[in-house]
């Protein structure tokens, strides 16, 4: 079984926010008003967040994408009291909002703050997706058609095109990969299967100096960086 | 001593009024439930920076008021301290109404309530690593174990009572215990990550527990002009002041513990950041500093009334220590890269008072004080009115019956001003 993981070239990235975007689209995830993005009531997938440090004229910002980390070992698998997040066999976390009570426990216990609660009825047209049917028999590409308020969302590493892909027999990292790795303009952002040796992520990892997110907590992410 | 009980009469017009304000405020907390159902949690003052709000406050508060309430009836049921019989009633009833308050607050902030069941689930759709599923065990057992003990109680199966009474003493303990934990073992957010929160939990719950159950006591005896040993307050006073220097011990090293080494930000923004009022008015001012002055005041120690008011100021400053731990305990930025986080990622969350969060929670209260109400109409909870002392104060009898309208509306003030104190 694959292990999917990405690898963010901070170098490569220029901030431009198109993987946001891209998954916004992709995922239908709601777009909140400017109200709701102040108060932090925005459902997010991805976002990419700034960081600057020192002060000029030695002041350095950086861009941080930050999808879902996929931590191998993911404190909001822990605490969710549900099972409504989970580890696939792939290691993508996944949010299942059918099991979701929405409690919230996993908001407080992640340490990336990469999940969102969906706060409302969100406008009909900004989760439905005619050109993915679902059909309950096999899951279908897209297995949750409606989007509920109530429960806590995430990225799922787009695990419907994988699965999709997969099915037909794509290479994924090559002609499949996630929306946000599809859509960036710098190719800062590289899909595949970190157990593969010869697939890209594998090569970079061997050749270039990465890290992770708060690694002092050992949660293993699945999302690496490539120094900027 | 043989002690028998009685149901107060509620027939004055005061307790009427009563009544009839708390069932308003009921359906006020009916509607609120629905309107943040039907809408969505956004009318709520919660967002992903600050998950939980007003309803877990409250939720952990009550808990650990009923598990206090629930340690205390153990003077009475379990150790047999005749001195205590009065209130042991009390005690056991408090502990059960006030708990299910907690279980209220705790389904209606569920996102998708109708769902509460998978907590219910062992094993098979539920996943026992999470301590909110752990916690179905201990909460769903606690409220049978009170059901039964309340039971024994009125039924004056003293033996019974007693081991159930262990039992449920032992349980309440477990109980509060495993509410800190949901919080202590949370190692990303730096403020309540800490391996001393379970005892912290039980040891305010004592605290906050003892003196709701000395304010109740105090207030339910003055208003259906029962006489009360004054002894009974002071020596439950005594006990007070003991748990609140063993919480001051506790908060001292939790503390001392998160600003000592370098990797200090979280105790920073909990002293200093925008939610500093919290912790020291509420939590160290209201919650310990002033009560253990009033309880170690010369004067004011032997009075009841200096214990009672010690008494309110625990039962607010646990409340703000509840607040204190789960608003700035998740507004604090995490830092995920070295350096500032700029914009909307970088910003500690901010948690405003919402209207329908706020009814719902005042609702929450009025319904426990509601079915407390009821339960001394129709249960035998308090002790039965002395028929050798009625004659012998006969002027002020005669003056508190006269009274007796007025001075249960008074009641009713005085525990409205508490609840929204608490709000």
């Amino acid at each position: 079984m694959a292990r999917w993981g990405m690898v963010i070239d901070l170098d490569k990235c220029v901030g431009c926010q198109s993987c946001s975007v891209a998954c916004k689209a992709e995922n239908n995830v709601p777009h909140g008003s400017a109200t709701e993005q102040r108060q932090r009531r925005e459902i997010y997938w991805n976002r990419v967040i700034a960081v600057s440090e020192g002060e000029y004229p030695t002041a350095r910002l950086e861009f941080i994408p930050m999808p879902c980390m996929h931590c191998e070992d993911a404190p909001c698998v822990t605490v969710c009291p549900a099972k409504a997040t989970y580890h696939r066999d792939d290691g993508i976390v996944i949010q299942d909002f059918r099991r979701c009570i929405g409690c919230r426990y996993c908001l407080i216990a992640c340490p990336y703050g990469v999940r969102s609660f969906n706060f409302k009825d969100q406008q009909e047209e900004e989760y439905h997706r005619p050109d993915l049917p679902p059909t309950r028999a096999d899951r279908g590409a897209w297995p949750f058609p409606q989007r509920v308020r109530g429960v806590v969302e995430k990225c799922t590493f787009c695990f419907h095109r994988i699965d999709q892909g997969l099915k037909e027999g794509k290479k994924i990292g090559i002609d499949v990969v996630p929306a946000c790795v599809e859509a960036c303009p710098s190719k800062a952002r590289i899909f595949g299967d970190l157990d593969d040796p010869n697939s890209e992520v594998s090569r970079l990892l061997a050749t270039r100096g990465s890290f992770r997110l708060r690694e002092e907590l050992s949660t293993h992410p699945k999302v690496f960086y490539l120094h900027g | 001593m043989d002690l028998t009980y009685s149901p107060i009469e509620g027939k004055s017009r005061g307790y009427r009024i009563m009544v009839a304000i708390l069932g308003v405020m009921v359906a006020v907390m009916v509607t609120s439930f629905l309107v943040a159902y039907l809408s969505g949690l956004q009318v709520w003052g919660i967002s992903d920076a600050v998950p939980w709000g007003q309803l877990i406050t409250f939720d952990i508060y009550f808990i650990g008021l009923s598990a206090g309430a629930i340690v205390v009836s153990g003077l009475s049921y379990v150790l047999r301290r005749e001195e205590y019989k009065p209130i042991g009633r009390i005690a056991v009833l408090m502990g059960l109404l006030i708990f299910t308050g907690a279980m209220v607050c705790v389904l209606v902030d569920l996102g998708r309530p109708e769902k509460f069941w998978r907590l219910f689930m062992y094993g098979y759709l539920n996943n026992m690593t999470s301590m909110f599923a752990l916690n179905s065990i201990w909460y769903g057992g606690y409220i049978l174990l009170m059901l039964i003990y309340l039971w024994l109680a009125l039924e004056n199966k003293t033996k019974l009572a007693m081991i159930i009474g262990t039992i449920d003493v032992l349980w309440a303990i477990g109980v509060h215990s495993f509410t800190g934990a949901i919080f202590g073992l949370i190692g990303t957010r730096e403020i309540l990550f800490s391996p001393i929160k379970p005892f912290e939990f039980i040891t305010a719950a004592l605290t906050s527990g003892t003196a709701l159950l000395i304010i109740v006591v105090v207030a339910a005896f003055k208003f259906t002009n029962r006489s009360l040993d004054k002894k009974v307050i002071l020596s439950l006073g005594r006990l007070l002041s003991i748990i609140i220097i063993v919480l001051l011990v506790m908060v001292f090293f939790d503390k001392l513990t998160h600003i000592y080494f370098p990797h200090r930000a979280g105790a920073l923004f909990l002293f200093t950041g925008r939610y500093w009022w919290l912790f020291w008015i509420f939590q160290i001012g209201m919650g310990l500093i002033i009560p253990l002055i009033i309880l170690f005041h010369p004067k004011a120690s032997r009075s009841v009334k200096g214990v009672v008011i010690a008494s309110i100021s625990v039962v607010i400053g646990v409340l703000g220590e509840r607040a204190a731990l789960v608003i700035p305990g998740t507004a604090q930025v995490q830092q995920l890269y070295p350096g500032t986080i700029e914009g909307v990622w970088g910003t500690a969350g901010v948690f405003p008072i919402a209207f329908w969060e706020t009814t719902l929670s005042l609702g929450i209260i009025s319904l426990i004080v509601l079915l407390f109400v009821l339960a001394l109409k129709y249960l035998d909870i308090l002790p039965a009115k002395e028929s050798k002392e009625a004659p012998e104060p006969t002027g002020e009898s005669v003056a508190t019956n006269e009274e007796s309208g007025d001075s249960i509306a008074a009641n009713e003030v005085a525990g409205e001003s508490v609840a929204t104190n608490e709000g």
